[in-house]
């Protein structure tokens, strides 16, 4: 599969459970254990950087101020033994040790996340610095590291900055002491910390109950106009997808198969997967009788249908489809937006018409 | 919440209280069962050579005629006055014996201790990040084979074979070259104090190998409950989000994880305290080391009833103490746990 995020944007990924949509989260900062996992080919380059070919060692470099990541369930997301205002701040600590070049990683961007008027950083810049250990605070103070108060003061900023009211009541708490759409706040707290260039956010709603969903995700929105950030989202949920997203990719059985601006791939999906998944919404305003929905599964991963692996699904299956290999994600001809829109599929042009 | 200080006061308080039940429990038992084994030890005691009359007032001293529970209302009666029985070959009191040698044995046991807490435990993590590759193998090998040799062996094996190594000759692990004055029966404590830096260096020589056959036969309990805790922490979430924020391995696993890891490796450290006390009978027994453990094995064997009581005594309050330490180390660890 191929993504492309840019700077400042925000790229929904969709797609069914079990499709690979959090593995593909967890990969980017090569954060799926190894073994079992392993990542046999491929790229993928951050900020001009290919990290699957970085060394291990260098990835915590990578991680906090390059990249953030938010994840799906808060009550484990939060070490449970310890106050929550140090975990943040421990975040804070990191980047302001990396913004004085006292540890060696990315070092974030000091005004806003605006990348588009600034070449990519090469390679060579992105990890600086000799190694120096984080905690060794006393030889470190003489070297300007950052106080306990600066980055209290900072850690009270960011509880606010996710609507929380009381920061100072709320640093001394543990994680168990909290309600989970708290916490959910105190991990996007955390990941914001780091002023992260890429923020992956694996389905940070999807634990809550409604109604803190609909709050975080209010949260979230108006974060994102805050602090411009890429952010790619990933979502089972299409509808918090068309909230949050400028681009969406649609994901079935580890592939994406099909690209593009939210708005065009609502108006007009070009894969039939997508088709489907959209008719799958219910109706707000009337009463369709049986919702439609697709038929089968999602095939086991290891074990992929040969050819297209959606066809034992697709209404628009015929025997191409079954002995051709898989579609290659390909440009489709420009649509009324002119805008860069994707399909993994041999007939797009046949999908506005589905049965 | 019962998480702070003076709940800590009370729930040490509290604990104090139940080992009154304990001992009492442990005293019963012991007195029982010696008295019961063997009903008249005093012909024993007076050796082959003893004039009937010399036995006759062995009995008489020590009420060996009376009923059971008479006796043991005497041995209670003198154990709540402080006094807790002569040992029958020297007549000296038992009591003040024990405090000397407790000592020995404690420092032995707090030695042993931390080389399993600041060896076993980085052992145990790094088994468990290392899972199923080499260094695991290693660890393992390297635990299993503690585990699985028998005390005495291991303890002979150091004592003969790394003893004069170290300029210990003789097995004999007890004296140090430089006599300080005896004030806690510690004896690096006790050098330390008489700052004394000759017979510091000479008393830590004489500790390590007792020490270490100690740790090295209890240290798998550590290593091993480390590395499965371990294991069950590292897939977590919260790791992921330590890593996330762009800590190193080594703090993400000896700060996130290894923090949450150590709650149930303390509750097993507690328990093993115990049962390495009463491991020291063996150690001590090989190295010649003066503390409780060479002492029990001469009352047992020397039907000495009251040393015998005595030493369990001892070994049943620090257990119940090991245990009172583990409970509050792991209502420090863990937050969500309260003192009750």
């Amino acid at each position: 599969m191929s993504l492309d995020l840019l700077p400042g944007r925000v790229v929904g990924i969709v797609g069914e459970t079990g499709c690979g949509k959090s593995t593909l989260g967890h990969s980017i900062p090569r954060l799926l254990p190894e073994p079992p996992a392993k990542v046999k080919a491929g790229k993928i380059i951050f900020q001009g950087t290919d990290l699957l070919r970085l060394p291990k060692w260098r990835m915590p470099g990578i991680r906090g101020t390059g990249i953030g990541m938010i994840f799906q369930e808060p009550i484990n997301s939060l070490n449970p033994a310890f106050r929550v205002g140090d975990q943040i701040a421990e975040s804070v600590r990191i980047r302001k040790l990396r913004e004085r070049g006292l540890m060696p990683g990315i070092k974030p961007e000091v005004k806003g996340f605006d990348y588009s008027k600034r070449e990519l950083p090469k390679a060579s810049d992105v990890v600086t610095g000799p190694f120096i250990p984080p905690n060794v605070s006393q030889t470190l103070k003489a070297r300007g590291v950052p106080m306990t108060k600066e980055i209290h003061q900072e850690v009270l900023d960011f509880l606010r900055l996710v609507r929380i009211n009381d920061p100072e009541r709320i640093v001394s708490l543990f994680p168990h002491e909290l309600s989970g759409g708290m916490r959910q706040r105190i991990m996007i707290a955390m990941a914001l910390s780091g002023k992260p260039a890429l923020l992956i956010a694996d389905e940070p709603t999807s634990a809550l109950d409604v109604t803190i969903q609909a709050q975080v995700l209010t949260l979230m929105k108006e974060l994102m106009e805050e602090v411009r950030t890429s952010i790619l989202f990933i979502s089972h949920d299409l509808g918090v997808i068309a909230e949050m997203a400028d681009e969406l990719g649609v994901m079935y059985a580890g592939h994406l198969v099909e690209f593009g601006p939210v708005a065009e791939i609502f108006g007009s999906p070009r894969h039939p997967y997508t088709k489907a998944l959209l008719r799958s919404i219910p109706n707000k305003y009337k009463d369709e009788g049986v919702l439609p929905s697709l038929s089968g599964s999602v095939p086991n991963l290891s074990h992929l249908p040969e050819g297209c692996t959606f066809h034992p699904r697709c209404p628009l299956a015929r025997d191409v489809c079954k002995h051709k290999p898989e579609p290659p994600l390909a440009i489709l001809p420009p649509g009324p937006q002119a805008l860069l829109h994707k399909s993994a599929c041999y007939f797009p042009e046949e999908v506005p018409s589905m049965p | 919440m019962g998480r702070s200080w003076s709940d800590l006061v009370v729930f040490i308080l509290k604990r104090l209280v139940q080992l009154i039940p304990v001992l009492l429990g442990v005293i019963i038992i012991t007195f029982f069962f010696t008295h019961i084994a063997v009903s008249n030890p005093c012909a024993i005691w007076s050796g082959p050579k003893a004039s009937p009359s010399t036995i006759e007032a062995c009995i008489r001293n020590n009420h060996f005629n009376d009923p059971l529970p008479v006796q043991f209302y005497y041995y209670i009666e003198g154990l709540l006055s402080g006094n807790w029985g002569v040992d029958p070959l020297f007549h000296l009191p038992v009591l003040p014996y024990l405090l000397t040698t407790f000592p020995e044995t404690l420092e032995l046991v707090l030695t042993a201790t931390v080389m399993m807490i600041f060896v076993g435990i980085p052992l145990g993590v790094v088994a468990a990040a290392s899972n199923g590759r080499i260094a695991d193998h290693l660890v393992r090998i390297f635990y299993l084979s503690g585990w699985a040799t028998p005390t005495y062996i291991a303890g002979v094996i150091l004592a003969i074979g790394l003893g004069p190594l170290l300029g210990v000759t003789g097995g004999d692990f007890s004296t140090t070259s430089a006599p300080v004055p005896q004030i806690t029966h510690m004896s690096v404590l006790d050098a330390i104090i008489a700052l004394n830096p000759s017979a510091t260096g000479d008393a830590i020589v004489h500790l390590l190998l007792p020490a270490l056959a100690l740790a090295f036969l209890n240290m798998g309990i550590a290593t091993r409950m480390t590395r499965s805790s371990m294991l069950e922490i590292l897939p977590l979430d919260f790791v992921k989000t330590a890593k996330m924020k762009g800590l190193g391995d080594f703090w993400v696993l000896y700060k996130h994880a290894l923090r949450n890891a150590l709650i149930t490796t303390t509750t097993v450290l507690g328990v093993t305290a115990g049962t390495m006390v009463s491991g020291t009978v063996v150690i001590e027994s090989i190295f010649k080391w003066p503390g409780i453990g060479l002492y029990a094995y001469d009352a047992i064997t020397g039907y000495d009833f009251a040393g015998t009581i005595g030493v369990v005594i001892f070994f049943a309050i620090v257990v119940v103490v090991a245990n009172m330490i583990s409970d509050i180390l792991y209502g420090i660890l863990d937050p969500r746990v309260a003192w009750r």
